[in-house]
């Protein structure tokens, strides 16, 4: 582990936000500091493959004060920079805090990469993983270290779902198998419910990290039932594909693949 | 970790990694506004060159010098000629960048001549910001002599605290030297694989032929004691093109 010294009683809860491309990790921020910057002092580090279009984003939103946003550049390697080499992020992260001394949270925005990114331990206290309906129903099915290990799972956009032929419900019971029962949250910022649900989630996971309850977990570079590489391999062969293989994992048989409401879990 | 005394070859090779972590990675020496402004990729050869003329005389010379001014902290202390005593020796951040030991001040003085050599400001910032980086991973390699500290400050450039590493684990001057010739190169010609699509073998012959380009430099800069005799190179087209990255749009590298 990086020194982190301690000169402070308290330091603030790291939150680490990671997914691919486009499925609405800078909204999810956006989305947390307009239900806490009123209660809580919150502090953000994007990061973003070659722009710092995300800051700007988050700045336009006007939901935290412009100077608690910074930008993080990554070299083309956002995967990298959240996980083999995180010291640019962490000075950053360092900087913020002792800037705003003392804040309660600071979340890192990941630039969207794929399914195998996932945050060190050094960076970060806790990470959400962020999928979204418009991506695919199947990708929660899929696996990977941040959909298996996040501390949170958040399947976004559920407004879209009737647009793109998605059944939430199936994507969080697949998410939830993957997950062997770790929490998933179905998202739409314009669904007040899911708000409150990711609200009190964070607001929970603050009270843990201020107590000293809760333990940074490393989700790993790899899953335990990750299937993506199989699914090429078959094709690759051009052998005639055996779909039964993908739901080979008892999990996806003994879920009961009942709808579940927003916010189970969490 | 408990600190083992290793040769400083294996610290170069250390040091050298691109693996690395400290921050390395977002840096292309510029090569990204070189190439917008109109460097032809064959010329990519001639840039590493050019700078290892200007630039890395500045950087390995500094370099040199701050191993030399932390050695005298060291030796002020009786703990010692660098690498002779092994690690364990040292008195606790005696000659440690930021304690108030007489290395710290000997290396602020370097650090002082080091930016009265480095005009651009972009240079400055992308050096300091990696020598906060190389200083993270010192806190943490060799905490007897790079203490934790409230606070971030004070911020030294990577040739500096690279000298102060080597003071401290025994990196010879002339390693030294090479080490920041090699780090240079490499940073050029791994930043070339991304922005230009090209061999990547030819970009590893690349770095040899700029290394060897030092190889007349190395005696004269490994024997360096005093701030004041630092070269003082002046490259300023490759400090116009430092600028120009420096707010470049859509850059992928930082600097």
């Amino acid at each position: 582990m990086p020194d982190t010294p301690h000169t402070h009683p308290y330091r603030s809860l790291r939150l680490g936000v990671a997914g691919p491309v486009g499925t609405g990790k800078s909204s999810l921020i956006a989305t947390l500091c307009r239900a806490l910057a009123a209660e809580i002092e919150i502090g953000v580090i994007t990061n973003d493959i070659y722009t710092d279009e995300d800051a700007r984003f988050l700045r336009s939103a006007g939901v935290l004060d412009p100077a608690r946003i910074r930008a993080v550049e990554t070299g083309a390697c956002p995967h990298t920079a959240i996980r083999d080499d995180v010291t640019a992020n962490l000075a950053a992260v360092e900087e913020m805090e002792e800037e705003f001394s003392p804040l309660d949270l600071v979340l890192v925005e990941s630039g969207g990469d794929n399914l195998t990114a996932t945050f060190s331990p050094a960076l970060v206290d806790a990470q959400i993983f962020v999928l979204d309906v418009a991506g695919g129903g199947d990708v929660a099915r899929k696996g990977g270290p941040g959909i298996a290990r996040a501390d949170l799972l958040v399947v976004n956009k559920t407004d879209l779902a009737p647009y793109v032929g998605v059944d939430v419900a199936q994507m969080v019971a697949d998410a939830e198998s993957a997950r062997e029962g770790a929490p998933v949250l179905a998202l739409s910022r314009s669904d007040a419910a899911s708000v409150a649900a990711l609200r009190s989630w964070l607001l929970g996971l603050l009270a843990a990290h201020r107590d000293g309850a809760h333990e940074p977990q490393d989700p790993g570079p790899m899953a335990p039932h990750f299937h993506a590489e199989d699914d090429e391999h078959d094709h690759s062969h051009g052998e005639s594909h055996d779909h039964a293989h993908d739901y080979e994992h008892p999990h996806d048989h003994e879920h009961p693949h009942e709808p579940v409401p927003a916010g189970s879990g969490a | 970790m408990p600190p083992t005394a290793v040769p400083s070859v294996s610290l170069a090779m250390l040091l050298a990694d691109s693996r690395l972590p400290v921050g390395a990675h977002v840096v292309s020496g510029a090569l990204e506004a070189a190439l917008l402004d109109g460097l032809p990729r064959e010329q990519v050869g001639a840039y590493m060159r050019a700078r290892m003329a200007t630039i890395v005389q500045v950087e390995a010379g500094t370099a040199v010098v701050a191993r030399q001014a932390a050695a005298a902290g060291r030796a002020a202390r009786g703990t010692g000629a660098p690498g002779e005593d092994g690690p364990d020796a040292d008195a606790p951040g005696a000659d440690a960048p930021g304690s108030d030991g007489l290395g710290a001040a000997a290396l602020a003085e370097v650090a002082r001549a080091w930016e009265a050599r480095t005009p651009a400001r972009p240079q400055r910032e992308i050096g300091i910001a990696l020598g906060d980086g190389l200083a993270r991973l010192a806190r943490t390699v060799w905490p007897e002599a790079f203490p934790a500290r409230a606070g971030r400050g004070p911020h030294l450039p990577r040739p500096v605290v690279l000298g102060a590493i080597a003071a401290h684990a025994g990196l010879t001057a002339v390693d030294l030297v090479r080490l920041v010739a090699y780090d240079d190169a490499q940073t050029v010609a791994s930043a070339l694989l991304k922005l230009e699509p090209g061999d990547p073998l030819a970009a590893a012959g690349l770095v040899l032929e700029a290394c060897a380009a030092l190889e007349p430099s190395v005696p004269e800069l490994s024997r360096l004691t005093s701030p004041t005799a630092i070269p003082a190179a002046g490259a300023p087209q490759i400090e116009e093109w430092a600028t120009a990255q420096s707010v470049l749009p859509r850059r992928l590298f930082r600097a």
